[in-house]
């Protein structure tokens, strides 16, 4: 049995001396509420204000004075921002700058500049029209400088060797400009048109051989010369991912078609059809997901044209064939499909079982599941509210075994 | 905060006094914590730091120890936390329904907004002035799920505020756009947590992040801003610094320790401190703080920006022991939550009554309180939380104006069945004899265990009566032993003749069948020149 310890209070020194305050009856002398009283009286004499320490102030400043979206939205629409190069550039650092609602509330703006510590560069500025009729229509224009002194290539095919992988420089400015409607926030169908103007040179990552040292133009088009395009386009989209960042149902579907045509030699022209299926299964209560996606990029050419190399999808790596390396096939024509056994751990990591299954092609008449090349492994995902913030996955392959750190979610 | 120092206090308090049970103004019904203060500072809670400090420390006093604050009826006197209400004084259908309202809510009119919140997940109004200059917030639900936190929020003041708290008054309300004004100095916390001048832009954006009933309206909780002012959260332990009225441990207060059986059976597993609000208040000439459980909107099914997750209520956010198997088996292993099925209604969210076990259930985090509570305090919850009839619980699910009449159907058979799994479990634990009164020469009493079904009347119950120094804290036998199948027992002549300040003690027993627990109940009476008075009760746990 347990007794209250109050039970066995006595009255304290002090206690006698209480008398009610207004409105109060004054307590019985020698009683409870006199013994309480009297620790009132007494921390009364003790009294001081809260104050945050160590750790605790350190978190209230970073959530409650919202450092940390103060850093990301910087001063006057001017913050740091990182990464958004291709892999292997490094760590990538620049300012942002963003300014919305201009114009009467419809204009965005953004423009950004990184550098690397590979010395990669990329300048971009974007406007942007998101809330036109009441944000059932869109428009965007977007211009970018790339300057990526070393982009990977292992050659041309599914046959490609790893161990001929050289190092290329692209550079490339490109004016897009976007137009399209939105309907019951699944359905986004445009239209989109621009121009790209593009070089390549020699490689600066000094382990491996440059590009035009290993590869000819005859095996590789447009090594020797790099020809600009204009670019028209359409495209659809029907998207109902519970959480885009995160999906756990639903699905995300998108077809794109682009014709690039060669506004120097007409030798480079080529139309690109695109489509990507993802869909989301989930069970039991949606902590445990299958997750599939499959995705194609087909490429057409009119006969005595062809496609530039650096133009050409590229599989192996983070985003679709894990236990490959970055961009470690290339060629006209792609498929890949992965498919990953998502549970959540608690509901700041889920992790993953995965499978990929893909491979480049020349023809189109290859466009089949025969001599796939596979990975799997295991994948860590470190989630905030409705997105993955960093995803860790280790991938094995016929090559080896690769770890990949990523900002995002992969699909 | 200095919760260590409140506890040193109360030790030394302890050690320093001789043993006398009660004093003479024992039992005490109404605590003087609303003594005039100074005014504290306000002290705003990091959110992050209060998860991490309860996921991952141990913060309070954790020595199993009775409640501090009870009288030595084992009741909680009234307070600036606490009022007794529908478990000690019935409260009228009516009355329950209109719980904390004080009025009709905002006026029909234009709402000038003040203050509006776009940051986060959550958008809504911080603050909008009525016509009659009454100031609310205004919260909404989340696409997906209209009616659901809105809801969620209005029942849960109702039930809370009936149960004894201090809450704010949520009112339901449906408004157009056009309703609102701007006000000429409204501001807007945007999303890097900025405040600058809110535009008529802000209202419409705002409002497109929210759900729309099917006539064009939105819908939403309209709550009233607390009066007096605002001074911060409070924890489920240590004691405020600042305030010396706050002299109890808040993790051993009874009426937050007993929440557990409240928060079980309504799932209120956001039962965190920041849900909380101390309120400097100005009252009959003295400012005194007053402490208030706040935000329902994340009870029930809902969880206030989506349904409940799966896991609300089954597990901690955080739980080393789970997560590392789940990694260790591929996720191929989990808790039996993970295959509850629920019936869809969006204006519900997830909540259930058939896998629903009370002492199992968890809140977001491991509060200090309710891991503190003991079997009586528990008890204490669950003796508040069965005091509420099925036609009540259906009265007060009404509030909350859902439109679909199968989900509300659902809602109150779900919490009848979860009041009963409540009952069943902690009415069982202790000796459930209580409502004792005196009434001539007979000690009355209900075993309110078999009065809710959940125990089988016991063949008898036996009670032995003692005499009780109260100055030293001895019993002796008086060697009478008394044996009644009824509900009451015949107080002992002597008694009825002593003295006025001699005190008796009685422990009453089962007998037999029934009870799980054949634990007594001591109760302690004391002769006064107007008859015979109970002054306490203890439960052996």
């Amino acid at each position: 049995m347990q007794i209250a310890p109050q039970l066995c209070l006595v009255l304290l020194a002090g206690g006698l001396r209480l008398a009610g305050q207004a409105g109060d009856e004054p307590p019985v002398a020698g009683g409870r509420l006199a013994q309480w009283n009297s620790l009132r009286e007494k921390k009364a004499q003790q009294v001081e204000a809260p104050e945050r320490k160590g750790l605790e102030k350190a978190l209230y400043e970073v959530r409650e004075r919202h450092l940390m979206e103060r850093l990301m939205a910087g001063w006057q629409g001017f913050h740091l921002g990182y990464g958004g190069l291709h892999v292997g550039s490094g760590l990538a650092l620049g300012p942002d700058w963003r300014q919305e609602r201009l114009a009467g509330g419809l204009v965005d703006m953004r423009a950004s500049l990184r550098g690397s510590l590979r010395k990669y560069e990329k300048l971009e500025f974007q406007i942007g029209m998101p809330r036109l009729r009441n944000e059932h229509v869109f428009l965007d224009f977007n211009v970018a400088y790339r300057n990526y002194p070393q982009e990977r290539f292992f050659g041309l095919g599914p046959q490609s060797r790893p161990e001929d992988r050289t190092n290329f420089r692209l550079e490339d400015t490109t004016y897009l400009g976007t137009m399209g409607i939105k309907w019951k926030r699944v359905f986004r169908v445009g239209v989109k048109g621009g121009i790209i103007a593009t070089n390549t040179g020699p490689g600066t990552d000094t382990r491996y051989a440059s590009t035009e040292k290993v590869f000819t133009p005859r095996n590789t088009p447009a090594l020797d010369f790099q020809p600009d395009h204009y670019q028209v386009g359409t495209f659809a989209q029907m998207d109902w991912r519970d959480e885009p960042g995160n999906p756990r149902s639903g699905g995300n579907y998108v077809v794109e078609g682009n014709l690039f045509g060669d506004r120097n030699r007409s030798l480079y022209t080529f139309r690109r059809y695109e489509v990507e299926a993802q869909q989301y299964v989930p069970f039991f209560n949606r902590r445990r997901v299958i997750a599939f996606r499959a995705k194609t990029s087909l490429t057409d050419t009119s006969p005595g044209q062809s496609v530039p190399f650096y133009m050409m999808p590229t599989l192996g790596g983070s985003e679709d064939l894990r236990g490959f390396r970055d961009y470690r096939f290339r060629d006209k024509n792609l498929m890949v499909y992965n498919l990953e056994y998502r549970w959540e751990v608690f509901s700041g990591l889920d992790m993953a079982l995965f499978g990929d299954a893909g491979k480049v092609f020349t023809s189109r008449s290859d466009f089949s599941l025969d001599h796939l090349e596979g990975a799997y492994g295991i994948g860590f995902r470190f989630n905030q509210a409705k997105s993955v913030l960093l995803r860790v996955d280790i991938g094995r392959s016929r090559e080896g075994m690769r770890f990949f750190f990523k900002f995002g979610h992969v699909f | 905060m200095c919760f260590k120092r409140g506890i040193v206090l109360w030790l030394l308090v302890a050690a320093l006094a001789p043993g006398q049970k009660f004093l003479p103004d024992d039992p005490v019904g109404r605590d003087q914590d609303d003594r005039n203060i100074p005014a504290p500072k306000r002290y705003k809670l990091s959110d992050y730091y209060d998860f991490i400090q309860n996921s991952f420390g141990n913060p309070g006093d954790r020595k199993p120890r009775t409640a501090m604050n009870i009288n030595t009826l084992g009741e909680v006197p009234e307070s600036a936390w606490y009022t007794n209400r529908h478990a000690r004084k019935r409260m009228t259908i009516e009355e329950l329904v209109r719980g904390p309202d004080r009025g009709t809510g905002p006026a029909p009119g234009t709402w000038k907004v003040l203050r509006g919140k776009n940051e986060g997940i959550t958008p809504g109004f911080s603050m909008v002035e009525d016509s009659r200059g009454d100031r609310y917030a205004i919260k909404f639900d989340p696409p997906g799920n209209l009616e659901m936190a809105t809801s969620a929020d209005v029942i849960g003041t109702k039930f809370f505020y009936a149960m004894g708290y201090y809450v704010p008054e949520n009112y339901i309300v449906y408004f157009r756009a056009d309703q609102l004004e701007l006000g000429e100095d409204a501001v807007i916390s945007d999303t890097p947590g900025r405040q600058r001048k809110m535009d008529h832009r802000d209202i419409h954006e705002l409002l497109n992040r929210v759900a729309k009933t099917a006539d064009g309206r939105y819908r939403a909780v309209a709550s009233k801003i607390l009066a007096g002012q605002d001074v911060g959260p409070f924890r489920y332990y240590g004691t405020r610094p600042d305030d010396p009225n706050d002299i109890f441990p808040h993790e051993h207060r009874r009426e937050l320790r007993g929440l557990w059986a409240p928060c079980a059976w309504l799932n209120h597993d956001d039962s965190r401190a920041v849900n909380t609000l101390d309120m400097l208040v100005n009252e009959n000439g003295k400012q005194f703080v007053r402490h208030h459980l706040i935000d329902f909107g994340s009870i029930l099914g809902s969880g206030s920006v989506s349904e409940q997750k799966p896991r609300a209520g089954y597990e901690y956010l955080w739980e080393p022991g789970i997560a590392f198997t789940r990694i260790l088996t591929l996720g191929f292993y989990d808790r039996h939550w993970i295959h509850i099925r629920y019936p869809v209604y969006p204006s519900i969210g997830r909540i259930e009554g058939d896998y629903f076990r009370p002492e199992n259930w968890k809140p977001e985090y491991p509060n200090p309180a309710l891991l503190n509570s003991l079997p009586e305090d528990a008890y204490w919850g669950a003796k508040i939380v069965v005091s509420f009839t099925d036609e009540e619980i259906r009265k007060i699910v009404e509030t909350g104006q859902l439109s679909d009449k199968r989900a509300e159907e659902y809602l109150v058979q779900c919490l009848i069945k979860r009041r009963d799994k409540v009952a069943r479990y902690w009415l069982n634990q202790i000796n459930a004899v209580d409502r004792l009164e005196v009434q001539g020469d007979r000690l009355r009493f209900e075993d309110l265990a078999v009065q809710y079904g959940v125990a089988k009347p016991p063949a008898a119950y036996t009670a032995e009566w003692l005499r009780y120094d109260n100055a030293n804290d001895r019993k002796t036998p008086m060697k009478v032993t008394q044996e009644v199948t009824g509900s009451s027992f015949e107080i002992p002549a002597e008694v009825l003749t002593a003295r006025p300040g001699q005190y008796y003690t009685a422990q009453i027993r089962r007998k037999d069948g029934g009870a799980k627990i054949p634990k007594a109940v001591h109760v302690y009476v004391r002769r006064e020149a107007g008859g015979i008075k109970i002054v306490g009760i203890e439960r052996e746990e």
